[in-house]
């Protein structure tokens, strides 16, 4: 039994080495088991499924093999290169702002203060809430006729007419921005605020001492040791971002006109609306392959020094 | 020495980015506040009132009473949520625990595969996987279930607890669990006895993120549920609003009732939370 767990290197081969760890396995095996079931086979039927054309019915018989038809159908048409503008405005500028609203944030909050974590705790929630909600309390601010952003505005002077963003066509995607930095620049901040602690004040007091002044020892001493946890940040919210369905989806529903469509909600639509499972199987393959590039790139910012510590 | 003290204009800029991201951060929830302490009729007068002048609980009565029809949906929309939540909650800890204690420390064959694997789901958007896990649900008779749900939230957060326990693993020395062995204790022991107590924080931190995640989780609720009695929170809000579409003194009651759980939930323990986060995704 206990042979098993022994970790000198075995000079048998790689299944005598699997014999060896055996029971090891059977730790992971829960979690590989529903891994599994929950994503290796949807994975698997996406992309089969994205090569046949299905029938408008939830029941996936009848369905027929047509080649790279429904990828040629997306690519060519209309709509696609309008949504994937939205797409990358929406995913660029939403991982951008809550970035540099984490970054300020988690410096200013490094420091030592007076009623910190409150303060910390207060610009959580928004993080913590969920998006069903914070899309109709966003909504509801910004209602055309009685929404308080509006009137507030008016009342200033600083605009002339009722405010109507969400009908707007120009101004409807940076709307559901905001909402959405709302929502996750916190995130950044707690992800940062958690790399900040690894910066050692003694690099810091030395900068100090031979004179560096407080952007010369952001610059030199923080930003280097923070890199890895800004790297990580980024690709988390740009991921979670390229695939945000909820604010657009209850907010808009990707209106007007097309104005805050999304893949993402582009491909629910298709789904789920049109009921053309194959169509939107490709369309998520796409996603897929632009996730699988992000991905690869991901991984290896995030356990890119594991080797040297384990060998 | 004194420049440490010295109020530099870094710090004033500080504080005033921080006072204009708070007001950022807490006005709307504010808002949200006060709308739903105000009748539907006050919440339709513009300008609008900033601060209510007849405020009332109203809203709040309806619908936490079980005695009216809307009561009756919200809390049965509650009870729903709790339960998925929990049990997606207990499941999830019960999964990554070992499997995190795993990767920590054996160092089987196609380990580092497995992980990146377990990391890698984080790429694939949950929307993706909606339409071929709604088939595959079907396809099993588990559409309209609970089952569906708490399996797919379970295995969604996954990747982040094995992710983050490991970090806390990784810091447990080993020489702990072999004094344990040593003292007699099988291995079962050893960890159930010595590193569990350890990583306790990173359990805690995991099970209040599968808890939020699965509380606030809307796209695979609304898909994999279509009978009005199982839905949870977050889609019985949109059944609401749709329902009754002009009552947004109600809407946001609603919208504050949902969020007060998970938002008392994570301000007690959010230490551990970011301790967990500096634990595992900084060193990890």
């Amino acid at each position: 039994m206990s042979k098993t767990h022994r970790s000198e290197p075995s000079t048998r081969g790689f299944f005598g080495r699997i014999a060896d760890h055996r029971l090891d396995y059977l730790y992971i095996l829960p979690a590989l088991g529903v891994m599994m079931l929950v994503i290796a086979y949807p994975i698997y039927y996406t992309v089969y499924l994205s090569f046949f054309r299905t029938p408008p019915s939830l029941a996936m018989q009848d369905k027929i093999f047509n080649g790279i038809d429904n990828y040629i159908t997306i690519l060519t048409a209309e709509s696609f290169h309008e949504v994937t503008i939205n797409t990358m405005v929406w995913t660029f500028w939403s991982t951008f702002m809550a970035m540099i609203l984490g970054l300020g944030a988690a410096l200013v909050l490094n420091r030592e203060f007076v009623g910190r974590g409150v303060l910390r705790g207060l610009l959580l929630i928004p993080y913590v809430i969920s998006a069903v909600a914070a899309s109709y309390i966003w909504r509801w601010i910004y209602h055309s006729d009685f929404g308080v952003l509006g009137a507030i505005l008016l009342q200033l002077g600083l605009i002339d007419d009722k405010l109507n963003l969400l009908d707007n066509v120009d101004l409807v995607l940076p709307s559901l921005i905001v909402v959405n930095v709302w929502k996750e620049f916190p995130f950044a901040m707690i992800m940062i605020l958690a790399g900040l602690q690894t910066v050692p004040d003694q690099l810091l007091n030395a900068a100090r001492v031979d004179g560096a002044g407080a952007f010369e020892r952001f610059r030199h001493v923080t930003l280097p040791h923070l890199k890895g946890v800004l790297v990580i940040t980024v690709l988390l919210l740009f991921v979670a971002n390229l695939n945000h369905f909820t604010i657009p989806w209850i907010m808009t529903g990707g209106g007007p006109a097309g104005a805050s469509d999304i893949w993402i909600t582009q491909i629910y639509q298709i789904a789920f609306g049109r009921i053309r499972f194959g169509i939107a199987s490709a369309y998520s393959v796409i996603l897929f392959g632009v996730m699988v590039v992000i991905g690869y790139f991901y991984v290896k910012a995030l356990t890119g020094d594991d080797d040297r510590r384990h060998g | 020495m004194n420049s440490r003290f010295r109020i530099t204009r870094w710090h004033v800029m500080g504080w005033i980015f921080l006072a204009t991201l708070l007001f950022f951060a807490v006005a709307p929830m504010v808002w949200m506040l006060i709308t739903s302490f105000k009748s539907q009729f006050a919440a339709l007068k513009y300008p609008p009132e900033l601060i209510p002048q007849n405020p009332n609980l109203e809203q709040y009565e309806r619908l936490l009473s079980p005695k009216n029809d809307v009561g009756r949906q919200f809390l049965r929309y509650m009870l729903n949520s709790i339960w998925v939540s929990t049990a997606t909650t207990v499941f999830g800890v019960a999964v990554a625990v070992p499997a995190a204690y795993a990767f920590a420390r054996f160092r089987f064959p196609g380990r580092k595969a497995l992980f990146f694997s377990v990391l890698f789901r984080n790429m694939f958007p949950a929307v993706v996987f909606l339409m071929p896990l709604f088939i595959m649900m079907r396809w099993m008779g588990l559409v309209n279930t609970y089952t569906s749900l708490i399996i797919t939230y379970l295995t969604f957060g996954l990747p982040l607890s094995i992710w983050l326990l490991k970090g806390f693993y990784d810091n447990i020395p080993v020489e702990l669990e072999q004094a344990a062995r040593i003292d007699g204790c099988t291995r079962f022991q050893a960890f159930y006895m010595v590193v569990m107590p350890l990583s306790a924080p990173g359990i805690i931190a995991t099970a209040i993120y599968s808890f939020i995640t699965a509380w606030n989780e809307y796209v695979y609720a609304l898909t994999f549920l279509n009978d009005d009695e199982k839905l949870t929170l977050p889609v019985g809000l949109q059944r609401f609003f749709a329902e009754y579409a002009t009552n947004w003194p109600g809407l946001m009651a609603a919208s504050f009732i949902m969020s007060v759980p998970v938002v008392v939930m994570f301000l007690i323990l959010q230490k551990y939370f970011v301790r967990a986060l500096t634990e595992g995704a900084v060193k990890a």
